[in-house]
């Protein structure tokens, strides 16, 4: 009976979910259509607004030529650079500020500044200084996450449940088997959280810097773009940008919800 | 103590500055903390030509900031309330939030043209995400036991709205509007950006181009100094608002 009861609540479940995606779906396709319908119904310049058909057609323009793999590729490497430079950096930074307070105490006055000035207010100084090329995008990204990264790392050193180490105490670990077996672990899921926060003022912080400065990648087709009124390409641009957004926001997502399934993960 | 550390290392800080920018002695690369302070205190007292910058970029934010709280408190509560709206609004709002808000800007500005109103829907567009967020998480994270207490009270519809459900999510909605201050100042960076002729924003960027290192730095003070200003500002009026969190604290 009891197992009768788990299947008869796992299908239910199961029909939420489908619910809730086919839903999804329907608002989706709905929106484009009334979009195209609209915009053919009402508008005869495609200045204002492209509608879908002609985006995609643009999309498959650009695409085919190869001008946008250049772009496409440049922006998702400066990104993944910055990016993995500052995991390394934030984590290692985050457990000494974790572990001794005094690192805390010394650094938090320049953290707690860095991290109220707007992200894009210090990108026209990082230009000057590192120039227009892919190493300026690099330190942009490096600069946002880091901060992101190290500050949830500290946070979930500092949670550690104290019997964990009385346990690692009384089993006589080293210090470093205390950190690689113990506080390593404890601390996965503030890191995926910081790396979840992190990513998006990192996509914004390279195509900041690519608008301001850059000869080639997705923030300089933006830019090139909306300075010919190219309309259609303009929102391929903006297609493609969310389609980033939005896939490496599920990434950690997914991640984050491996490693902590025990928390509940924001939805968004 | 801690005071001590904290003091020592903004002072050891600004040495190292210093001693950087003596190092490479270039002004058109890094100017010394004390050329930064001077140039503030000209901006400010001589010359006078921050405020119109400052006035300029705080009537920015502060309608953008406004309209997102007008409008995103109350889409949080019904996307919270039914499921429906909540379902069909969705991948929308996934799409709009995860897309880095800059490519947004050229799209806004090619809709309102070069306005206030453009900038104002930047503003906008960064901050309503965290307050919308919060205000759904507040409402759907009430106490059951709070509601039950209302249905055997009798409550009707609205009072249990007015009396438990908008008291309870209070103090995520306020944290939501904590944590839109930072991408709001953000907005209002890229917004000037973009065919301004006055804002903070503009200045830094205008310095940045004609590399005038000691405005750029005060610029970008001054934003440092706003961002922990309203965050200061909307803590106070958490304390005031939600006091039992503080006690919590406390203990």
């Amino acid at each position: 009976m009891i197992k009768s009861f788990i299947d008869s609540s796992a299908g239910g479940q199961k029909l939420v979910i489908k619910k809730e995606v086919s839903r999804g779906l329907y608002s989706v396709l709905g929106g484009l259509l009334l979009w195209e319908i609209l915009t053919r119904l009402f508008l005869e310049n495609e200045l204002l607004i492209p509608p879908p058909s002609s985006v995609l057609r643009m999309l498959w323009k650009l695409g085919s030529s190869g001008a946008l793999n250049e772009h496409f590729l440049t922006t998702l490497l400066e990104f993944a650079y910055g990016f993995t430079f500052a995991c390394a950096f934030g984590v290692i930074l985050g457990y000494f500020m974790g572990m001794y307070s005094w690192v805390d105490e010394v650094l938090d006055p320049w953290i707690a500044t860095l991290y109220s000035v707007p992200v894009i207010a210090f990108v026209p100084l990082i230009i000057i200084w590192f120039g227009i090329g892919m190493f300026s995008k690099i330190v942009v990204v490096f600069k946002l996450t880091t901060v992101a990264i190290a500050l949830n790392t500290a946070a979930g050193i500092k949670a550690i449940e104290p019997a964990w180490l009385e346990v690692a105490k009384s089993l006589r670990l080293t210090p470093w088997q205390t950190t690689y077996k113990i506080r390593m672990p404890a601390t996965l899921p503030y890191i995926i959280t910081g790396m979840r926060l992190g990513v998006g003022r990192a996509l914004l912080g390279v195509v900041v810097a690519e608008l301001m400065a850059a000869n080639a990648g997705l923030g300089y087709l933006l830019r090139d773009a909306s300075e010919t009124w190219d309309s259609p390409k303009l929102f391929v641009t903006v297609v493609l940008l969310a389609l980033l957004g939005l896939v490496s926001f599920m990434l950690i997502k997914k991640a984050e919800q491996r490693l902590a399934p025990w928390r509940e993960t924001a939805e968004w | 103590m801690k005071g001590v550390r904290r003091f020592g290392s903004i002072l050891c800080g600004l040495l190292v500055w210093q001693i950087i920018a003596a190092k490479i002695n270039d002004t058109s690369l890094i100017v010394s903390p004390w050329v930064v302070v001077a140039k503030g205190y000209e901006m400010l007292f001589q010359t006078a030509e921050l405020y119109p910058h400052l006035y300029a970029s705080s009537w920015i934010f502060f309608y953008g900031f406004l309209l997102a709280i007008i409008l995103g408190v109350p889409l949080g509560f019904i996307m919270a309330l039914s499921p429906l709206v909540r379902d069909y609004v969705n991948p929308w709002m996934t799409m709009l939030y995860t897309t880095p808000r800059i490519a947004f800007a050229p799209v806004i500005l090619l809709w309102f043209g070069i306005s206030g109103g453009s900038k104002v829907a930047i503003v906008f567009l960064g901050c309503i995400f965290p307050i919308l967020i919060n205000s759904y998480y507040g409402m759907r994270a009430v106490n059951r036991e709070f509601v039950e207490l209302a249905r055997s009270f009798r409550l009707s519809r609205w009072a249990l709205f007015f009396k438990i459900l908008l008291p309870a999510s209070v103090p995520f909605i306020l944290a939501g509007v904590r944590l839109s201050i930072g991408r709001g100042l953000t907005g209002v960076a890229i917004a000037e950006w973009f065919g301004a002729t006055e804002g903070l924003g503009y200045m830094i960027f205008f310095a940045g181009q004609t590399l005038n290192i000691p405005t750029l730095f005060v610029g970008v003070a001054t934003f440092a100094l706003l961002g922990i200003l309203a965050f200061e500002i909307i803590r106070k009026i958490e304390d005031y608002a939600v006091p039992w969190r503080k006690r919590l604290q406390a203990e």
